[in-house]
């Protein structure tokens, strides 16, 4: 590092300052101490790893001053903007030790070393008593505006001040730089100059423009150069080692427009010249619109054209200008031929671009496909938009220069930007400035206390450096902090604050928006979007105290009803004492009891939901309950008794601010596309992105496209692939193309997504895949069908030897280990043949439910063959095989064709062999082909005569089912005849005689030790509703007894069924 | 009225009508006294069982065939209840432990060796041991088939085992070498047809020589099923001539119908039609091999000479794979999916 220092010295390291003003100030820091060195120490550190670029940046410096002194050669607003201005005022300039000495502060908590806790403290304030010089002003001023929150207001003024007296400098420069620049600025000349300076002063640390820190150089005063730290140095270096190539290449791309042209154009003439170049392509006519014309939902559900490109890998992606395709709006339709949509609109994105859906009046281009749908093409025509192909579009990335070109779209689309980094910043000197307030609050406060306790006031303690994760140190503390969902905590809040009001009325009155009828609420929401946030917040806001219970404490049925209720009606105590030297705030006494992840009460909570729930009917404090998912059937208790408020996903937007003040806050150097797209890969989860933040931060300062792709893929959440997914994913995903980059081990992966059902899914499907194997080689199409049946075959012996391995696996042996194996086998092999197109939608494995199916009809079979054992030889293959389509003709068919008249035989014949009414049943279901039972047509005249007459007569049994239980006690009741005559007297007894029947067994068994359970869940449920409407009131803590009891009434409540009496007793005599 | 093939059946070994010398044989062996350890084995439809009860009949006089059926409930060690129905007489016991798949060790141990450790309650019975029939005794696992050996020497005063089953192969040598083999051939053509003509003269049915010929031959001397597919004429056709056309089993025409569509069509959408009937014929449980092997053989008259070794061979290799593995259908459909291949490209070179 020392070296490169010094290889910079000359343009300001702090290492050999040749100037006198900066040695006063190396004595001053001297003088003052370690303090500031060790702050310079710690930058330096972490410098460290920029090593390389610095010393790459060397060379460009060097040409940095020949384009300089040309002054041809870069064309930005800010270059001239700085360059003029640095003369007249050193506004610009200065926000170069602005940003060194913001830089330091922010580092501070998060290199936790020892020696820099001492440090942050005095670093800032020893710049606030810096003005002595004219030069020094300016720098102090900024200081103060970004460090110094006492002083801030002051220095906002002179810096406003400084602004408003160069304001007449400027307006001549300003026209100069709309010369340059062909910027759509017209009116707010006057007011934007002000603003745009200091956008420029604040932006250096991410703005990608290379001017500012060229110009600097040798315009700025020698001094605010020298006074540079090394820290901004090297860091600009590296800004530059990122802009030179740009720059560079911009210029010869970009001829200056003349600078007598005062206009502002939408294009400037190279960017135009691009635009007319662009290889475009004639939209297809759409067709003509067919009223009656549905979309086929079932062949190409929605994104039919989303799959993988047919001849992916052929091209080699361009590499273009950073923004080069700012404020360009595209829309992607059909199925493009090099590369997937998808990697279409991530290189968009990732040059800046906008991808919409839709065509519309705004679209710059079309990127279109084969098979566009016909009303985009409709739309095209209309609206008249370039449609180019990837061709164009690869084109477009290449001669675009950075920036987009300053045409008017990206001109505005640059504005918005700064725009919404200049309300970073502004996010951040206020945080800034709340921390400084608490830190001055707590030391008084532990002033006070010290003074109250008689002893010397400790020394300033220095601040500590919050070792708080990041997603609580940038938690929301106002409500405008929150990123979405603002409705929702509004709604929170004023339900709390309206909640003693509601009380009052015992919740009777529900108000305009519901809620006053609710004593508790519920939200829910996917994780990661601030709901626990929100709660805590809406209840700071409105002077709660929040009592919270979550996953880690166990919430069972006894727990939340003792613990929590006990809560219930308690006042906090931070209503009336607070801490060494603290005020009581007597708004604290409010208590609200947030219970979060109700959703994960689990096992362990029994019966802790429902508790919950009776607990959120009479609750004396508000309640707020958070879950995930509502819908689960778990979390249906609440349904009446906590007012709904679902949380969604922010949208990218909203989050990316409150992104980038965290960036800024900590020194992350994250240009928008960079932000738009961690938000994005994170599926909008606020909290991961912060934690992705500062994972980068503890060993990078910036974070290009790709690293952040790279990050949260690695962070990505482990989503389960369903079973549907994971079969369109391996055969129609084109994970086997030649421009697939997924490996064998990604393809296994998949199986193990679901490994009981990928196989089968695969077994399923395989059959109806167009694999791409056999397309583009100009087969006949007799050819093709050969192939085809090939790769079918190929991947039906794969299935078939992923089979064998499967018995390995779930056979005798158990040989787990071979799973991937079966992966393989049973999965990957297969679809590697008949990978390909995969249109509809996989169908569910049928496997299941044949299996099943199976299992049903071979009971049926045993079933049959048990009972004719006594009379036929042979096993129930061949009962099935042999016996049964006899059989089948002799009773199903012949009572078919013969009615009424047939069925006294077939009931002989039936009795003949032991067999049922039921195994007739039976013997009609296990039918197959021309005996299917669905061919079978017994007219219901007939069937009912069948039935009529086989119950009339009593049958032959062939044995008596045995079980374990007291089998004299059972066997009368299963007597058959008895029953049968009585059902054949009166229908009407039929459904009487049953349950009864049942009540009778129920009674029976409750002599058996293992009764006592099916009883004690059918007992209360019917003691109970007489006795509540008797007495109208019961405790619910006696429920409990209440089951006791039931247990004896139940003997009482048999007798009070006369029906079921006269036949148990018998039985139990 | 019962079927034919039960009302006919041959109640004593003097009625049997073919392999007189096995049962003349059975005969000896049951008044000898010194009754072994009996494995019959043989193809379905040859007339063990029949053999089996006259034999029982010979040595214990008609007592025998006084059967009921019990339904015992056992207890794994997982406490999982097993039922299992016992086909028994006062002197034996008819068993078939493969209906409760894995578990027929318990039964095989606790039933065993409760029948062996009690004596013959009968004391005017003529032999003072009972008789365990275990069917399909070549399915039975290995465990069962393990605990069986000890028990047939230990307690071989109180019980005897007659093992029923289709092949020794699946039994374990140390139990065939315990028994003595008794192997029951199918009988011949000329057999069968005998054994038809008394059966239709009992009936008092037109014999037809012609159609009885062609039953015996269409069941494949399987004497079941040719006694049944001969009732199945005789009471489908009010006249019975010697070309009333022989319906096949339901199953069988299925078979004879996918052979057909695989014929007409080699493309993977017929695949999946073919896996349909497949499944069709899985669920309403014809075993996989009987439907591998059925069509095979109706595939065959279809193709041409060049083609069969190959087919044969493939066949061949999936019944193997049909036993060895654990989901039937993907191996059949293998099968399916290579034969259409094969098939296909003969017909491609053929073209050329």
């Amino acid at each position: 590092m020392p070296d490169i220092r010094s290889f910079f010295a000359p343009k300001g390291g702090a290492a050999a300052p040749p100037k006198p003003a900066p040695k006063k100030k190396e004595e001053e820091k001297k003088g003052r101490g370690k303090a500031r060195k060790v702050v310079e120490d710690s930058d330096e550190d972490e410098e460290v790893v920029e090593v390389k670029k610095a010393t790459r940046s060397t060379p460009k410096k060097k040409a940095a001053a020949p384009i300089e002194a040309r002054g041809t050669e870069i064309s930005t607003s800010q270059y001239f903007a700085s360059s003029k201005t640095k003369p007249a005022a050193s506004t610009t300039t200065s926000s170069t030790p602005k940003k060194a000495a913001a830089k330091p502060t922010p580092e501070l908590p998060v290199r936790a070393s020892p020696r820099s806790k001492p440090a942050a403290k005095p670093a800032p304030e020893s710049k606030t008593k810096k003005p002595v010089t004219a030069y020094k002003k300016h720098v102090a001023h900024d200081d103060d505006a970004f460090v110094d929150d006492d002083d801030e207001d002051a220095g906002d003024d002179i810096f406003a001040a400084d602004v408003r007296g160069n304001k007449r400098k400027k307006d001549d420069y300003e026209e100069e730089e709309s010369d340059d620049e062909p910027l759509p600025k017209p009116k707010r000349v006057a007011s934007r100059v002000g603003k745009k300076i200091k956008d420029e002063s604040d932006e250096d640390n991410f703005e990608p423009e290379p001017k500012k820190p060229v110009a600097k150089k040798p315009a700025a005063s020698a001094a605010s150069k020298k006074r540079k730290p090394p820290v901004t140095d090297s860091e600009e270096e590296e800004e530059e080692v990122k802009k030179k190539p740009a720059a560079k290449k911009a210029a010869p791309a970009k001829p200056r427009a003349p600078r007598a042209k005062k206009e502002a154009e939408p294009e400037p003439d190279g960017v135009k010249d691009i635009l007319a170049n662009i290889p475009t392509i004639q939209a297809p006519d759409a067709p003509p619109k067919d009223p009656n014309w549905k979309f086929d939902f079932k062949n190409k559900g929605g994104g039919g054209n989303v799959g993988p490109a047919p001849l992916a890998g052929t091209v080699e992606i361009p590499e273009g200008e950073e923004d080069c395709l700012v404020g360009k709006t595209f829309v992607f339709t059909g199925l493009l031929k090099t590369i997937s949509r998808e990697d279409g609109q991530a290189l968009v994105k990732r040059y800046g671009g906008k991808v919409t859906g839709a065509p519309s009046s705004k679209t710059d281009f079309v990127v279109l496909g084969d098979d566009a749908g016909p009303s985009k093409l409709r739309k095209i025509k209309e609206h008249n938009i370039k449609s180019i192909d990837e061709e164009g579009l690869f084109y477009l990335i290449r001669t675009m220069p950075a920036g987009g070109g300053g045409g008017k779209g990206s001109e505005n689309a640059k504005k918005k930007r700064e725009q919404e980094e200049q309300k970073a910043k502004e996010e951040v000197l206020r945080m800034e400035q709340e921390e400084k307030i608490k830190q001055a609050e707590a030391a008084r406060a532990a002033k006070k206390a010290a003074a109250a306790r008689g002893t010397a006031a400790p020394a300033p303690q220095p601040t500590v450096p919050l070792t708080q994760l990041w997603t609580t140190k940038y938690a929301p503390t106002a409500l405008n902090q929150i990123c979405g969902n603002k409705a929702n905590v509004e709604r929170i809040q004023g339900w709390l604050k309206n909640w003693p009001k509601h009380k009052k009325y015992d919740f009777q009155k529900r108000g305009a928006d519901g809620m006053g009828g609710y004593r508790a609420i519920i939200i829910s929401g996917p994780p990661g979007i601030g709901k626990t946030t929100s709660a805590h917040l809406a209840a700071k806001l409105e002077g709660y105290d929040v009592i919270e219970s979550n996953a880690s404490d166990s919430r069972s049925k006894k727990l939340v009803e003792n613990g929590v209720m006990e809560v219930v009606n308690n006042t906090s105590l931070l209503g009336y004492f607070a801490g060494d030297g603290k005020a009581a705030d007597v708004g604290k006494k409010k208590i609200v009891l947030v219970m979060d992840e109700v959703d994960g009460m689990s096992a362990g909570d029994r019966g802790g939901v429902g508790a919950l729930a009776k607990l959120c009917k009479k609750t004396e404090v508000p309640m707020i309950l958070i879950c995930n998912d509502r819908r689960l059937p778990k979390m249906k208790p609440f349904d009446h008794v906590a007012f709904d408020i679902k949380f969604q996903r922010p949208t990218v937007d909203q989050i990316r601010s409150r992104v980038m003040t965290i960036c800024h806050r900590e020194g992350l150097k994250m240009p928008p596309p960079v932000v738009n797209a961690l938000i994005e890969g994170s599926g909008k989860d606020i909290r991961q992105v912060i934690n992705m933040l500062a994972t980068a931060k503890l060993d990078q300062t910036t974070m290009d496209f790709d690293q952040t792709k790279a990050m949260t893929k690695a962070w990505e959440k482990h989503v389960i692939l369903k079973p549907w997914d994971i079969c369109q994913k391996i055969i129609g995903g084109g994970m086997f193309g030649s421009a697939s980059k997924a490996t064998l081990n990604d393809k296994i992966e998949l199986y193990f997504n679901d490994h009981e059902f990928s196989y089968l899914m695969v077994q399923e499907n395989y059959l109806r895949a167009k694999p791409n194997a056999i397309g583009g080689l100009g087969l006949h199409p007799k050819e093709q069908n050969l192939k085809y049946l090939e790769l079918v075959d190929m991947a039906a012996e794969s299935i078939s030897d992923g089979d064998l391995v499967d018995r390995m696996i779930h056979g005798p042996q158990q040989h787990w280990s071979l799973m991937p194996t079966h992966a393989v086998f049973s999965t990957v092999k297969p679809a590697s043949y008949i990978a390909g197109q995969f249109g509809a939608q996989p169908t569910f494995t049928s496997w299941l439910g044949n299996n099943s199916k199976y299992g049903k009809l071979s009971r049926y079979v045993r079933e049959i063959h048990s009972h004719m054992r006594l009379k036929s030889s042979g096993d129930h293959n061949e009962i099935r095989q042999q016996y049964l389509p006899v059989l089948w003709h002799q009773l199903v068919k012949k009572l078919e064709l013969e009615g009424k008249e047939a069925v006294d035989e077939v009931i002989e014949l039936m009795d003949s062999y032991y067999l049922t009414r039921e195994d007739f049943d039976f013997i009609k279901e296990l039918g197959v082909g021309e005996q299917d039972e669905e061919k079978v047509n017994i007219d219901t005249q007939t069937k009912s005569a069948f039935t009529r007459i086989y119950n009339q007569a009593s049958h032959p049994v062939p044995f008596m089912r045995a079980t374990n239980l007291p089998a004299q006690a059972k066997k009368p009741s299963r007597d058959v005849p008895d029953l049968e005559e009585a059902i054949e007297e009166e229908d009407d007894e039929l459904a009487v005689a049953e349950p009864v029947d049942d009540e009778e067994e129920d009674l029976d068994l409750s002599k058996d030790k293992y009764v006592k359970q099916p009883k004690k869940k059918a007992a209360p449920r019917k003691a109970a509703a007489p006795r509540k409407t008797a007495a109208a009131k019961k405790k619910e803590e006696d429920d409990d007894q209440d089951e006791d009891e039931d247990d004896d009434v139940t003997p009482a409540k048999a007798k009070a069924k006369p029906a079921a009496k006269p036949r148990g007793q018998p039985k139990k005599a | 009225m019962a079927l034919i093939v039960d009302k006919h059946r041959p109640r004593s070994l003097d009625a049997l009508t073919y392999h007189d010398e096995l049962s003349d044989r059975l005969r000896s062996l049951a008044q000898s006294g010194d009754f072994p350890h009996l494995l019959f084995y043989g193809p379905s439809g040859a007339g063990k069982k029949t053999r089996i009860v006259a034999t029982l009949k010979e040595l214990y006089g008609p007592g025998v065939e006084k059967i009921k059926i019990d339904a015992r409930v056992f207890q794994t060690s997982s406490n999982r209840k097993l039922e299992f129905n016992i086909v028994a007489s006062v002197y034996h016991l008819e068993i078939t432990p493969s209906d409760v798949g894995n578990y027929d060790r318990v039964v095989i141990q606790d039933l065993l060796k409760e029948v062996a450790q009690t004596q013959q309650v009968d004391q005017q019975a003529r032999q003072k041991f009972k008789v365990v029939v275990i069917n399909e005794a070549d399915h039975l696992t290995r465990d069962a088939q393990a605990a069986l050996r000890r028990t047939m020497e230990k307690y071989s005063p109180n019980l005897r085992l007659i093992l029923v089953g289709e092949s020794t192969a699946g039994i374990i040598a140390p139990i065939r070498s315990r028994c003595l083999l008794v192997r029951v051939a199918r009988p011949t053509i000329q057999q069968v047809k005998g054994v038809l003509g008394e059966s239709c003269k009992k009936e008092g049915w037109v014999v037809q020589e012609g159609l009885l010929e062609r039953v015996a031959e269409e069941s494949g001397r399987n004497l079941r099923k040719a006694l049944l597919i001969l009732e199945a004429v005789y009471a489908q056709n009010e006249k019975v001539t010697d070309t009333t056309p022989i319906p096949p089993p339901d199953w069988e025409g299925l078979i004879g119908q996918i052979a057909q569509e695989i014929m007409v069509e080699h493309t993977p959408a017929r695949i999946l039609q073919v896996r349909s009937k497949l499944y069709d014929l899985l669920t309403h449980c014809i075993p996989p091999t009987t439907i591998l092997k059925t069509l095979t053989f109706k595939l065959m008259p279809l193709i041409d000479d060049a083609l069969k070794p190959e087919v044969i061979k493939w066949s061949a290799f999936y019944e193997h794979r049909i036993k060895t593995g654990t989901k039937v259908i993907f191996h059949l459909e293998a099968f399916v999916a290579k034969f259409m291949r094969i098939l296909e490209m003969y017909l491609m070179s053929m073209d050329m």
